[in-house]
């Protein structure tokens, strides 16, 4: 606790809100005072759902915010939402279940339990009241688990409550919202419908399901307005990129339809958001980020996450200032609040969802990790000696660099361009990835694992030295088309020595376009498969196909002079 | 028919002799009649062997030893006594 930012007790504000909620500000939001935009929009969120009482009284909201702070391990915020008077079980059991199966397991929420809630008497307005407040409730708990604020003066640490009698949950229902029916339509100027349009395109159904509060929608797009929008710190993309990873931790679907939705609108390929989903650690980011996602990752509530292990020492030794971090977090913090807020009314998405989370994705041992096999593939050839590595076993080691050390060495002399510094850089690679071998979990071959250190390694030095050079880029962004179109030769490679066409290859590939020669370079030199490239890059597999067909082409072009049958040159021939 | 840009657009995965049988069946339509792209075909498949073949981009096995001791003794280096 307390291991972030030195908190202390300096008055900030001017936060009415807080105090208002609070009796004085907290030190969870004293240690945000290097980002007060953040403050200001959760100050907003806390005025909306937790003081205004519309149907669910200030005590009961306090019983479900320990109900979250209890399945999220945070001491912190059961004694910020410690009651004067005894939690009397008034409420009644059923509300009770309900908030802990939301806050607990949130992928298995479906109909029948809202329906539950109204055979006891619950409206839809209550309902909506009571999963806005489990929301809320997740947000100050990711916050607290990432900042770790000292326990607030004179605030007492209340029990637990009891979960006992509260069955896990064991059957996945497929989700069918929405679960509440639909609410007054808004005039036509309701500002935050405009500010969805202004900055989604569209106002996603997620907010349309809140209108019986028009007001919590409007702090919804408040604080979205000042944590998700701004640039000056994380950029959009980054930001964007945390909602995506930690939704698709926490299984939800409809968040990571709407957000990669979002970030092709922002320019950001469909299938590059499909990486960050599927598997971060190979999306083609600069590794400062993947450190950021590294760390963030852990502050997902699915499955029951307490934050645990969050360290922004890390985040600081990749340059990333109090304010990135800070607002890092809060971009953790909201996202588990939507993500709630979706699990428990059944938002469906705007977009048919690219990748829909099922019970296949569930992963139930209680484990940081989703969808990571705990085992080396077993197909791998490396699997046995990896997990010796990952067992203590250095000099297991000493055989992977020996048996890779060729393809990285043609990885990076394809990228680099240069013998000396490819070999150079090779060790470098050996040397990460010894590193973080611990970190394998084997959801590829451990040599795609490796080859993607060397992309990056051999990239991010490219970058330092040519900004121009780009690996990326669109696959139309140059209008190719065969001008060499003569028949060559049977066999062409009776036309020169060995150390010419080693030569030829060589300074052909090294002329490609950067793109086009790292994917000829993984697939025809290295002989990885397009799946294997695909991920090694970060890239669709129509994309490594695309891009492997025009580098083909390309290298054909500056070959064929060498290789034309002289006699049967056909000056007629031409594209239609 | 394909038109020649058509067909260079989706050759890839026959050239791999992975596309699906429909649209095998309308590429080897257009190559049929298409010298161009037949040489083309015939070129690009040349080109990948060709490739493939070389090792321009590899080391010898005299190369690799000191690159897998320099690794080996960084890493022993490090390692906590």
């Amino acid at each position: 606790m307390g291991r972030t930012v030195a908190a202390d007790n300096e008055q900030i504000g001017p936060f009415h809100g807080l105090v208002e909620a609070y009796g004085f500000v907290p030190n969870l939001f004293v240690l945000q005072k290097e980002l007060p935009r953040a403050i200001e929009g959760e100050q907003r969120l806390i005025e909306a759902i937790a003081v205004r009482e519309y149907g669910l009284s200030r005590r009961l909201k306090d019983s479900l915010f320990r109900i979250v702070a209890n399945a999220r391990g945070s001491d912190y915020c059961r004694a910020l939402h410690a009651q004067t008077c005894p939690n009397d079980g008034e409420e009644g059991p059923v509300l009770l279940a309900f908030a802990h199966k939301l806050a607990r397991h949130a992928p298995w929420v479906c109909k029948h339990d809202v329906e539950a809630l109204r055979a006891s008497g619950f409206d839809d307005s209550l309902i909506l009241e009571a999963v806005l407040a489990v929301a809320l409730g997740q947000l100050l708990c990711t916050l607290a688990n990432a900042l770790g604020p000292n326990l607030d003066a004179g605030l007492p640490t209340p029990a637990l409550i009891e979960s006992s009698g509260l069955p896990e949950p064991v059957e996945w229902v497929e989700a069918r919202g929405p679960y509440l029916r639909p609410g007054p339509q808004p005039a036509s100027n309701f500002q935050p419908y405009a500010f969805f349009r202004e900055q989604f395109g569209f106002v996603p159904n997620l907010f349309q399901e809140q209108m019986l509060r028009p007001d919590v929608v409007e702090a919804e797009s408040q604080i979205l307005a000042q944590i998700l929008i701004p640039e000056d710190l994380l950029s959009r993309v980054e930001k964007e990129h945390i909602v995506l990873l930690i939704s698709a931790a926490n299984l939800n679907t409809y968040l990571v339809a709407v957000h990669s939705q979002i970030l092709a609108t922002l320019g950001v390929p469909l299938e590059d958001s499909n990486q960050i989903v599927e598997d971060y650690r190979c999306a083609a980011i600069s590794p400062a980020e993947r450190a950021l996602l590294d760390e963030v990752r852990k502050l997902a509530y699915f499955p029951a996450g307490s934050g645990a292990g969050f360290d922004p020492a890390l985040l600081r030794a990749h340059g990333f200032g109090e304010p990135q971090i800070l607002e890092a977090v809060a971009m953790a913090a909201v996202t588990n609040f939507l993500n709630t807020l979706q699990a428990g009314l059944g938002a469906v998405p705007d977009f048919p969802p690219h990748r829909v989370f099922t019970r296949k994705d569930l992963y139930p041992s209680s484990g940081p990790a989703r969808l990571i096999s705990d085992v080396p593939s077993p197909d791998d050839p490396d699997a046995a000696i990896v997990v010796r590595v990952q067992g203590g076993d250095t000099d297991a080691f000493e055989e992977l660099v020996r048996r890779h050390s060729r393809r990285v060495f043609g990885t990076l002399t394809g990228l680099l361009g240069n013998l000396e510094d490819a070999r150079d850089i090779t060790q470098d690679v050996f040397l990460k990835a010894f590193e973080h071998i611990g970190r394998f979990q084997g959801r590829s071959k451990f040599s795609t694992w490796l080859t993607s250190i060397a992309i990056n390694t051999g990239t991010e030095l490219l970058r330092q030295r040519k900004p121009s050079e780009s690996l990326d880029g669109a696959e139309e962004d140059d209008d190719f088309r065969p001008r060499q179109i003569q028949s060559w030769a049977d066999n062409p490679e009776e036309a020169l020595a060995a150390s010419q066409r080693t030569d030829l290859v060589r300074e052909g590939v090294l002329r490609l376009p950067g793109k086009y020669r790292i994917v000829v370079l993984l697939r025809d030199i290295n002989q990885l498969s397009t799946e294997e490239a695909a991920a090694a890059l970060g890239l669709s597999i129509p994309a490594v196909k695309a891009r492997l067909l025009r580098g083909r082409l390309m290298l054909r072009e500056g070959l064929a002079p060498y290789f034309i049958r002289m006699e049967k040159r056909s000056p007629d021939a031409q594209l239609r | 028919m394909l038109s020649c840009a058509e067909f260079l657009a989706e050759f890839g995965d026959y050239l791999e002799e992975a596309a699906s049988p429909e649209v095998r069946a309308r590429l080897e339509e257009h190559l049929h009649e298409c010298k161009t792209c037949q040489v083309i075909v015939d070129s690009t498949r040349k080109t990948i062997r060709f490739v493939t073949d070389c090792d321009s981009f590899t080391l010898t096995a005299d190369q690799v030893e000191p690159i897998v001791n320099a690794v080996m003794n960084r890493i022993r280096e490090k390692k906590p006594r």
